[in-house]
């Protein structure tokens, strides 16, 4: 590991080259880069889940950390890291001052690995349009998360105006483990039955101000086609906002889901006995390891945010984004998150 | 109308999961069940994979309380299971465990385990479904299976599904390998019949599909015209263990020969199929192994060998005939090395080697293809005299991954060719880590997907191919080789009397 205090782009990009040669057994090929923005307070906890991903996603990791915009002095430190406290892989950590981080891409561009892809993962409040941020533009694939958010239902429907083929959010991710079960709990009714289910309607009880509760919603919305509801639970649920489902079917049957709190969930359907399964907590890198597995176009998520935000056309979206330039300086000079505010201020937004 | 709304192609975060089903194992104390059965059902409940209501019953002739069994697994699936230790999953796991004990001659047992059966169905919901594998030695399948079939526990219904699931060895011959077809399918039918070659379900052997069939690049030279002969290797280190009683009858031909390598050749030089799904896979890899033709000189090209004693990784081991259980005249061989042929047009004139063996330097499956040399090579000779074979080998275990071996130019003032391998590695790409081949299979069973267990028909004919081997062999003294040497000098020879020679791998 070496740190490169005030240095330039190009330094960088030759002591990588450099650890890379004299690293021994390090990685040949890499299948992709992650960008990972993260705020400064926020570094550790995405290192962390970054470090985890790369582990059963050989990639190389960027991580950019914007500081102080308005710094009189642009000013790039660099950490780097292959086969370190990083995990197996290649990792820069780049500390950018002053007007630096409005050009970051200038510096990310040179390390990214030849012809793979580009994962762009805000660990830190996104710009309202992500095209403000040049490492969304060439990003093949934009991760966010909604629920880092002051406002996380807000913040969904901000996702939803500027969706992109291309873009998630770990709200949705946060909701698989939910969504296995149900898809898995009607395949054994259907099973039963030996014909198809139809849902009629469902409630959910947990959090609704969750993200995850909400897309969860949208996505049984938008496979079903009735109505579904959150309901304020009786208790606190986890991260997932989700406490229990419940959905009624044709045949005037209904099927119950209860998470119970001890990293399981009991399953109560028609004629059979109550079942329990696995529904663990997942942590940060879990769920960031599940991103990085599939880099296409996510429908049923597209799907799943139409309809729980009410914004429509979201499959007509074009998935090329045009850099928009925003200068933060312009709009005032003492904030402390210049670029939110500017960006919430573009003309599209 | 589809069936569950809440299911959509597209959707590829969601696991495929099995209907509810119950799992029998025969023979729950064994080996296998302990070191793989147990950890792969935890890894597969741990990764969320079982149904919703799930059920697994173990039959073995010991007499146990469902507390020591419960003890036993635990203490198998902890040390064995490839995803991390969670007591709470495994709590829910173990609470649907249930423990049948009984000899398999016993119709008191078997009627008590068909009346488990019958009461999970409604105390587990398993809805009737069950998968019944057979972890036991071939020659207690007739007393099993007759069981099964006297309690009508074997028969699949509109409303249920049950599968078989055996393991190899598939028999010792053809004929007897017919007769434990015929036995198992009159028992079951022979779409719920389920053979394991857990090679099949390792990650690289099915990306040996994806290589070749979802590529544009490698098919156009996968034939005649531009390969010169395949070698398929696979090298184990270890010794026969405790298996001496089995591993006398049966010898390195049968017991990897004629299913492992066999099915990687089949899988090597098979046509494209129509479509992937197991039917048409079937079809191909069969094709491959009725047109295999075995050599007419097999005193050249049919060769065993048996390790005797020597060094290994720093040890000093013994030789097979001074081994714990095994005769100390034996003629069983630890080694087999054949040249085979495929007669079809892609292939016709391509030497395929295989060889296996116990004792060998290192633990290593790969399958290589040797290129032809260039036509015509402008350069001086003296520049390319380090220049070899151009070869394409895919590593099937370990350091999954494929390594491409060309020409380069040595970097200096003057024109000299060497070779560099370009690799490509699993572990690199995606760390991923690779479920377990029993982890995969077994899910595979649970689904009804078949698409990675051979057909009957596919051991009947790989059975035809050994069969002529073992004949030939019969009565011969395998060539001797010390442990921890690639195999014997006549294997060696075998591939010096073509002017080629093996890659070490």
């Amino acid at each position: 590991m070496t740190t490169l205090w005030d240095t330039t782009g190009s330094a960088v990009v030759k002591e990588l080259a450099a650890q890379r040669r004299t690293g021994g057994a390090v990685l040949s090929g890499v299948a992709l880069t992650l960008v990972v923005v993260a705020d400064e307070s926020r570094v550790t906890e995405a290192e962390e889940a970054a470090t985890h991903a790369a582990e059963a996603h050989p990639c190389r990791v960027l991580v950019v950390v914007r500081r102080q915009i308005d710094a009189p002095t642009p000013r790039l430190d660099a950490e780097v890291a292959i086969g370190g406290r990083l995990g197996p892989g290649e990792a820069v950590v780049m500390r950018m001052y002053g007007r630096l981080g409005l050009h970051a891409e200038s510096v990310v561009l040179p390390l990214l690995a030849a012809d793979a892809p580009v994962v762009a993962w805000w660990h830190a409040p996104p710009p309202d349009q992500l095209s403000t941020d040049a490492l969304a533009v060439f990003a093949d694939r934009r991760i966010t998360d909604s629920s880092i958010s002051d406002d996380p239902l807000a913040a969904l429907k901000t996702r939803a105006a500027d969706y992109a083929p291309g873009d998630t959010d770990l709200a949705w991710t946060r909701s698989t483990a939910w969504r296995t079960i149900l898809a898995s709990t009607l395949d054994s009714v259907s099973g039963r039955r030996g014909e198809p289910v139809v849902v009629r309607s469902g409630r959910i009880s947990g959090d609704p101000g969750n993200p995850t509760a909400a897309l969860l919603a949208g996505w049984l919305i938008s496979r079903c086609g009735c109505p579904i509801t959150v309901e304020e639970g009786g208790r606190r649920p986890g991260s997932s906002g989700v406490d229990s489902v419940v959905l009624e079917l044709d045949q005037d049957e209904e099927v119950q889901l209860h998470a119970d709190r001890k990293g399981s969930a009991v399953i109560s359907q028609p004629h059979r006995p109550d079942a329990t399964v696995a529904l663990p907590e997942r942590a940060l890198g879990d769920l960031l390891s599940e991103e990085l597995r599939r880099l296409d176009t996510d429908e049923p998520y597209r799907d799943a945010l139409e309809a729980a935000t009410g914004v429509t056309g979201l499959a007509d979206r074009s998935p090329v984004r045009e850099y928009v330039w925003v200068d933060p300086a312009e709009e005032n000079a003492d904030g402390d998150h210049p670029r939110e505010r500017a960006a919430a201020k573009s003309p599209d937004s | 109308m589809i069936p569950n709304p809440l299911r959509d192609p597209r959707d590829r975060r969601l696991p495929r999961v099995p209907q509810p089903c119950a799992l029998v194992v025969f023979g729950i104390t064994g080996d296998l069940a302990r070191k793989k059965l147990l950890p792969a059902v935890y890894d597969l409940a741990n990764r969320g994979l079982l149904p919703t209501n799930f059920a697994l019953l173990g039959f073995a002739r010991r007499d146990w309380a469902d507390q020591d069994f419960a003890e036993l697994s635990r203490e198998a699936a902890r040390k064995h299971a490839r995803t991390p230790w969670r007591e709470e999953v495994w709590e829910q796991l173990a609470a649907d465990i249930t423990f049948v004990p009984g000899s398999f001659d016993d119709d008191a047992a078997f009627d008590q385990l068909a009346a488990t059966l019958g009461r999970l169905e409604g105390s587990h919901g398993i809805g009737g479904n069950a998968a019944f594998y057979l972890s036991i030695p071939p020659a207690m399948f007739p007393t099993v299976l007759k069981q099964m079939q006297r309690t009508g526990m074997a028969e699949s219904t509109p409303e249920r599904w049950r599968r078989v699931v055996v393991e190899k060895p598939f028999g010792d011959d053809l004929l007897s390998s017919r007769q434990l077809n015929e036995l198992v399918d009159s028992v079951f039918s022979a779409d719920d019949v389920f053979r394991i070659d857990h090679y099949l379900g390792k990650e690289t052997v099915q990306n040996l599909l994806a290589l070749r069939f979802a590529n544009s690049l490698f098919e156009p030279i996968w034939n005649g015209h531009h390969v010169d002969s395949v070698q398929i290797t696979m090298a184990e280190d270890v010794g026969i263990g405790g298996r001496a009683q089995f591993y006398e009858n049966t010898g390195a031909a049968r017991d990897v020969l004629q299913n492992h390598l066999l099915q990687l050749l089949a899988l090597t030089a098979m046509e494209e199929p129509v479509e992937f799904s197991p039917e048409e896979i079937g079809t191909e890899k069969l094709k491959v192994l009725r047109a295999i033709s075995i050599p007419e000189d097999m005193e050249t090209f049919a060769v065993r060998g048996q390790y005797e004693q020597g060094w290994l990784a720093g040890e000093r081991v013994s030789g097979y005939r001074q081994e714990e259980g095994v005769d100390p005249e034996s003629t069983t061989e630890t080694f087999a090395a054949v040249r085979l042929g495929v007669e079809t047009r892609r292939w016709a004139g391509v030497p395929f080697y295989v060889r296996t063996g116990k004792r060998l330097p290192r633990r290593v499956t790969e399958i290589a293809l040797v290129f032809k040399r260039a036509p015509h090579l402008p350069f001086a000779d003296t520049d390319t005299e380090e220049l070899g074979n151009n070869q394409l080998v895919i590593r099937v275990q370990p350091d999954e991954g494929v390594t491409l071996k060309f020409g380069s130019k040595v970097p200096g003032s003057v024109m000299e060719v060497r070779d560099v391998s370009m690799d490509f590695l699993y572990g690199e790409q995606f760390t991923e880590t690779s479920p377990e081949a029993y982890e995969r299979l077994l899910l595979d069973v649970l689904l009804g997907d078949a698409t990675l267990f051979p057909r009957n028909a596919e051991v009947e004919a790989s059975w035809t191919v050994i069969d002529p081997l073992e004949e030939f062999w019969a009565g011969t003294t395998p060539h001797s080789y010390r442990a921890g040497e690639w195999g014997p000098r006549a294997a060696d020879e075998m591939l010096a009397a073509e002017g080629r020679r093996w890659r070490r791998p």
